[in-house]
């Protein structure tokens, strides 16, 4: 990922410094914008892969700004952020055309994960692979079996999506309710350890006494699959 | 589905409406027409013995003064049967006059002198006799040998004897009969035409009514935008739609004011809420091996439960002003109760739980499944904290008259019965919970939004017993997803 050009626009000091800095560590070439009317300037001028507007912003709001910018014939993808508390439909419409959205507070592994869905999302794709590899483990997903080093895991199918999830998403961070969303399509909070059991279970199956482990837990982040 | 609508139409206003109107303008019209027939039979009678009064007058007259010689009878005779050509009410059809009167002649000693037309004469005069009945003025007498009465007049002759005339009243009858078959057709189409007139109009109405009471129960929890249809006509129903439709501004006013309000305390609070969480997450990334990782990372998830539990909180406090916004779908009940199941077995295994669904296949309603999906897992967590190992935890799915039942039943020690009234109150929970409290409430608030409900009980042999009652159509039809919500500036 040789430096995406990435537009922030948020009004909110303290969010801004950390998500410049986290964008910048993750290798997005941040550009700022406080308001609208500078976000349009700039959206305007340079040419972005992808914005990051907040919906919440002093001089207007955050979805009039999209619509503006999409009638100026600005086509970057947008991820939203919101922290309203539901999200209405207007923005659920977006989705649809394409962009994400966001609710704050959010955890900074399912941002970059979400930025990365949508930049592969606009990219030429390729055709959708059968197989897939990290290190010595690999998935058929044609026939639903995943090998380690050869030797067939006994996987249940809810175990055999939640690997895909991980391998495709091998080497970054993962957080529990990114897993949640997409390998069971829920978007909830338990106050209990339920994807942890899952990973644990997986753990027991994928590593084993086997070496290197590959799954491993960031705590109070998540997980993520080593691919080195 | 013929007799569905049958059955609803028997139960409607309307038909009861009509029925009643039927019953008051039958009983109205058997009245007059009693009344009616009454006076027909008497005006009838007193133009028939207006007749026979006349006829007998005539004919005493004629039998006093004609000579009384060989041709006395013919005479007579003749004379009473060209009256009798004339009697009243008769019609073609009553066919011979001749078995319709009878004229009657005795003589001063009372012996009979001559008869002429109906029956014999010995017969009627015996009749006549044995009614001993007042003879002046004419009344009705049965005669053997026919099955109508005859009305009979007589007066007396100067020369002692009497002279009856008696007339059928076969004709008379037939007369009414005629007249009551009509009556009786005409009202039997009056009352029909009656019930059709009152039952359409009567419907019509209250159709205004029911397309009234359609789209106030649609207006549910979430589509506060659409309202009552009015109409043209400046009525009684029309008025009461503009009332419904003020009173929905009003309550559309003031949640839109409540959404205001929780809404700029979701976002003040979450701002920095998220502010916080990035700068402790970007912090991690230096810390990550060392003991302070621990206490940041212990920060993270405080900040994470923290967020829920603001959620919640307002969901809760949203739903108990009733409104709760939904986003309302077409859900399977067994499908998202089997994954949400599939999510959370290991956990429970874990702990040494067991939990098993009892449900007979698909169960559809129409729900918000963001909601749905938190609401059951708080239920599961609730019963991941507080149950210990070996109980079994039984989910039953089932659809019961027009609501579709949802249990989650346990075998462990029950709710604390100081608890158990206040289960659904915010911030009521257990001695020995860890939790905010809210887990219940939240379950009360998601039921109260769908227009369902939520009770606890004990369940049967100990244990505790959760049994959400979700209507089949609960919140509202379509149109709720596709109101367009404004945009709440906060």
């Amino acid at each position: 990922m040789s430096s995406m050009r990435l537009l922030l626009v948020e009004d909110e000091r303290d969010i801004q410094t950390f998500l410049t800095q986290a964008l910048a560590e993750a290798g997005y070439a941040v550009d700022l914008a406080p308001d609208g009317a500078a976000a349009e300037g700039l959206a305007l001028v340079n040419s972005y892969d992808i914005l990051v507007v907040d919906l919440n912003l002093p001089d207007q709001d955050g979805f009039n700004l999209i619509v503006r910018l999409r009638q100026m014939g600005v086509r970057t993808p947008v991820l939203i952020l919101s922290a309203r508390r539901s999200i209405d439909d207007r923005v659920r419409g977006l989705e649809q055309g394409g962009d994400d959205y966001l609710t704050k507070p959010f955890a900074l592994a399912e941002l970059l994960a979400r930025l990365r869905n949508l930049l592969r999302r606009n990219a030429p794709q390729g055709g959708e692979a059968t197989r897939l590899r990290v290190l010595d483990l690999e998935l058929d997903l044609l026939r639903r079996e995943a090998k380690r080093g050869g030797e067939l895991l006994q996987l249940t199918p809810q175990e055999f999506v939640l690997l895909e999830y991980l391998c495709r998403n091998a080497g970054r961070v993962v957080t529990r309710s990114m897993i949640l969303e997409q390998v069971w399509g829920m978007r909830i909070q338990p106050d209990t350890n339920v994807v942890d059991v899952h990973i644990y279970r997986l753990r027991g199956k994928v590593d084993g006494n086997r070496q290197p482990p590959m799954i491993r837990t960031l705590r109070g982040v998540g997980y993520v699959l080593k691919d080195r | 589905m013929s007799s569905r609508t049958g059955k609803a139409q028997v139960r409607s206003a309307a038909w009861r409406i009509s029925l009643w109107a039927t019953l008051a303008y039958t009983c109205g019209t058997v009245i007059v027409f009693i009344v009616l027939d009454r006076f027909v039979a008497k005006d009838i009678q007193r133009r028939t013995d207006a007749w026979l009064s006349g006829e007998v007058e005539v004919l005493s007259d004629v039998a006093e003064h004609t000579p009384n010689d060989a041709l006395y009878n013919r005479v007579v005779g003749e004379v009473a049967e060209l009256a009798s050509r004339e009697v009243p009410n008769r019609t073609a059809a009553s066919g011979d006059a001749g078995s319709a009167v009878f004229f009657l002649m005795t003589g001063s000693d009372g012996a009979m002198k001559l008869c002429v037309g109906a029956g014999s004469g010995e017969t009627n005069l015996q009749a006549i006799r044995s009614r001993r009945v007042l003879l002046d003025r004419p009344s009705d007498i049965l005669i053997q040998g026919f099955s109508v009465p005859f009305r009979v007049a007589s007066v007396a002759m100067d020369g002692g004897g009497r002279v009856y005339l008696g007339v059928s009243e076969r004709d008379e009858m037939r007369v009414l009969r005629n007249l009551r078959l009509r009556f009786f057709l005409l009202w039997l189409s009056l009352v029909q035409l009656g019930f059709l007139v009152v039952f359409f109009s009567s419907r019509r109405t209250l159709s205004h009514v029911r397309r009234i009471t359609e789209a106030a129960s649609r207006i549910g929890h979430s589509d506060l935008k659409a309202r009552v249809p009015t109409s043209e006509r400046h009525d009684e129903m029309a008025d009461l739609a503009l009332t419904l439709n003020r009173m929905l501004d009003r309550i559309e006013q003031s949640v839109l004011q409540l959404h205001t309000i929780t809404d700029s305390l979701a976002h003040d609070l979450r701002s920095p809420l998220t502010a916080m969480r990035g700068k402790l997450e970007t912090s991690l990334g230096s810390l990550r091996d060392g003991e302070q990782a621990e206490a940041v990372v212990a920060a993270i998830e405080e900040l994470d439960r923290l967020t829920e539990f603001l959620n919640k909180s307002l969901d809760v406090a949203e739903a108990k002003a009733d409104a709760l916004f939904l986003r309302v779908e077409p859900i399977d009940l067994d499908e998202l109760l089997r994954s949400m199941i599939g999510l959370y077995e290991p956990s429970m295994s874990e702990k040494g739980l067991k939990i098993e669904l009892q449900s007979t296949g698909p169960v559809r309603i129409e729900a918000d499944p963001g909601l749905i999906h938190r609401m059951i897992a708080n239920l599961f967590d609730n019963e991941l904290k507080h149950l210990g190992p070996g109980y079994t935890v039984t989910v039953v799915l089932r659809e019961q008259d027009d609501c579709t039942l949802l249990i989650v039943r346990d075998n462990g020690a029950g709710f604390d019965p100081d608890v158990l009234p206040h289960l659904f109150s915010m911030r009521v929970k257990g001695r020995h919970s860890s939790g905010h409290g809210l887990g219940l409430a939240f379950v009360d608030a998601v039921m109260r939004a769908h227009g369902g409900s939520a009770t606890a009980s004990e369940a049967e042999g100990g244990g505790a017993e959760i049994t959400l009652t979700i209507p089949n159509h609960s919140v509202g039809s379509g149109s709720a997803d596709k109101a367009a919500r404004g945009i709440v500036q906060v």
